[in-house]
């Protein structure tokens, strides 16, 4: 970068570009010629068109096939049994089965946010950007991610509601609202790290491991407390659940 | 091509539709290019896109298809404000009425719901998708972190809505919700307080509710979509495999 830049780009040529800025670094297309390229009109634009009319088309079905609930008039004297919140909030409630609500309502979910934020910070290589799960080594992690944390996750459940921790150890509070549950997380992390190492992945495949955990456990809360929770907050089959348990 | 009398060219040939769209019609690339940078609405594009960007089983379409639903909810949801007051007298039977004397307004509120609760799936998954082919990475973390925020907006304005309606199942809801907040160590009933006006859900809720929805919460939400599809311009368009592998990852400058 020896000449002067005002040769290269001189002035009052009849071109219709200016040099804006000179920044170090390679812009996101280096590598990427023009071949690779296509006119966003109509590429692109065609394919956004396609994809609002198939979901108007699937919004309008559905408006005109199911109506939006409505219960009868909100009285604070008459609890709903059970009461759930929206649905996408069930995995929150899930979890507030098993633990103090202070831990479930607002650390769990806080600290959750934080991590996702984070995430591109811890792991800031590039070579695998634009790959589904990195590499085959990711893609297998993530399997194996979703396997144990499902099966985990069903087996907590299911000891919580039939031999329950706090049949077991009810006082002091902090066992069963705060020790054990984040023993349990923290357990079941660190040995989920311990069973991903003999893969030698990276930090990036690692991440999948854990996100891929996380998605799980959140989708598969929510399916719980929302289709398998009754009377009481019980756990119940979807077709024993009493009126009002669906909170869409 | 149109002849010289043809309907097009009556309509495309005179002053009035020249000054809306000022390039001819976009069958050469000078007019597709000026078809984009010439519209208000279609100069977030960038002229041209990666075709890596077009794969349907790479992106699912889950980011347009997120911002279209709000987009519904926007219009479906100034349409619902013309018939509905809220207040605890109000609010049950206008939904009441909206249903049964208004014209369309069951499949205007049925519209309302369905894309809230599809919106809530879509942003998901669309975050779901981003982490699992590396969109957060370098350059674009500045962007997944306003991606998680989009993501608690979206819930947050789902959640403020779900009260409106002021029947059992939002009342009961909401309840639980709110007594979660209050749960929070230090801070936790007064953030209830806040949120809820008053020691019970009841009317002050439902007002704090109604602004929270239809503003408090919407105009950050607008903000921030801004900004995320300004982001992904500045990021370098939609993330993608590095071109080749001998290239630094990082930077590239010696």
């Amino acid at each position: 970068m020896s000449k002067d830049p005002r040769q290269l780009f001189p002035r009052g040529s009849g071109q219709r570009y200016g040099l804006m800025e000179l920044v170090k670094g390679t812009s996101p297309m280096v590598g990427k010629g023009p071949e690779d390229t296509v006119m966003s009109w109509p590429h692109l634009l065609i394919m956004e068109v396609l994809a609002i009319l198939g979901t108007t088309v699937l919004l309008l079905f559905w408006s005109l096939a199911i109506n939006a609930p409505l219960r009868e008039f909100a009285n604070p004297d008459v609890t709903e049994n059970p009461a759930k919140a929206a649905w996408y909030f069930m995995q929150l409630q899930e979890i507030l089965l098993h633990m103090h609500p202070a831990l479930a309502g607002v650390i769990i979910p806080v600290v959750m946010v934080i991590v996702l934020m984070a995430l591109p910070y811890i792991d800031r290589s590039r070579e695998d950007i634009g790959i589904w799960f990195a590499s085959k080594k990711g893609r297998k992690i993530a399997l194996f991610s979703t396997v144990y944390t499902t099966i985990w996750l069903i087996g907590l459940i299911l000891f919580d509601e039939y031999i329950r921790v706090r049949s077991l150890i009810q006082e002091p509070e902090i066992w069963p609202g705060w020790l054990i549950p984040l023993a349990v997380i923290f357990g079941l992390s660190a040995l989920l790290y311990f069973l991903l190492r003999r893969w030698r992945p990276t930090t990036r495949e690692m991440l999948i491991g854990f996100f891929t955990a996380f998605v799980v456990t959140y989708i598969l809360l929510t399916i719980v407390g929302l289709f398998f929770r009754g009377l009481g907050m019980h756990l119940t089959l979807p077709w024993n659940l009493p009126p009002g348990a669906l909170t869409f | 091509m149109p002849s010289n009398r043809s309907i097009t060219r009556i309509i495309t040939q005179n002053r009035v539709w020249q000054s809306i769209f000022r390039q001819g019609y976009p069958d050469t690339d000078e007019n597709q290019s000026k078809a984009i940078t010439n519209s208000w609405f279609l100069h977030i594009h960038p002229v041209r896109v990666k075709t890596h960007t077009l794969k349907i089983s790479y992106t699912w379409g889950l980011g347009v298809i997120s911002f279209y639903l709000l987009v519904v909810l926007l219009v479906t949801g100034i349409w619902l404000m013309f018939y509905y007051a809220p207040s605890v007298e109000r609010a049950y039977t206008d939904i009441q009425n909206l249903e049964t004397s208004v014209t369309f307004g069951m499949l205007m509120r049925n519209m309302h719901r369905w894309a809230a609760h599809l919106m809530v799936l879509t942003v998901f998954l669309h975050m779901c998708r981003v982490f699992w082919t590396g969109g957060h990475k370098h350059p674009r973390e500045f962007n997944w972190v306003v991606g998680v925020m989009l993501w608690l907006l979206t819930l947050l304005l789902s959640y403020t809505g779900y009260l409106l309606p002021w029947d059992q199942l939002a009342y009961w809801a909401v309840t639980v919700g709110t007594n979660m907040i209050g749960t929070t160590p230090l801070i936790g009933e007064q953030s209830r307080l806040i949120l809820v006006g008053a020691l019970e859900t009841g009317p002050e809720a439902l007002v704090r509710f109604y602004a929270l929805h239809i503003f408090a919460l919407f105009l950050p939400m607008i903000i921030l979509v801004g900004v995320h599809f300004w982001r992904i311009r500045k990021d370098g368009g939609l993330s993608s495999p590095l071109a080749s592998t001998d290239e630094p990852p990082e930077g590239g400058v010696k």
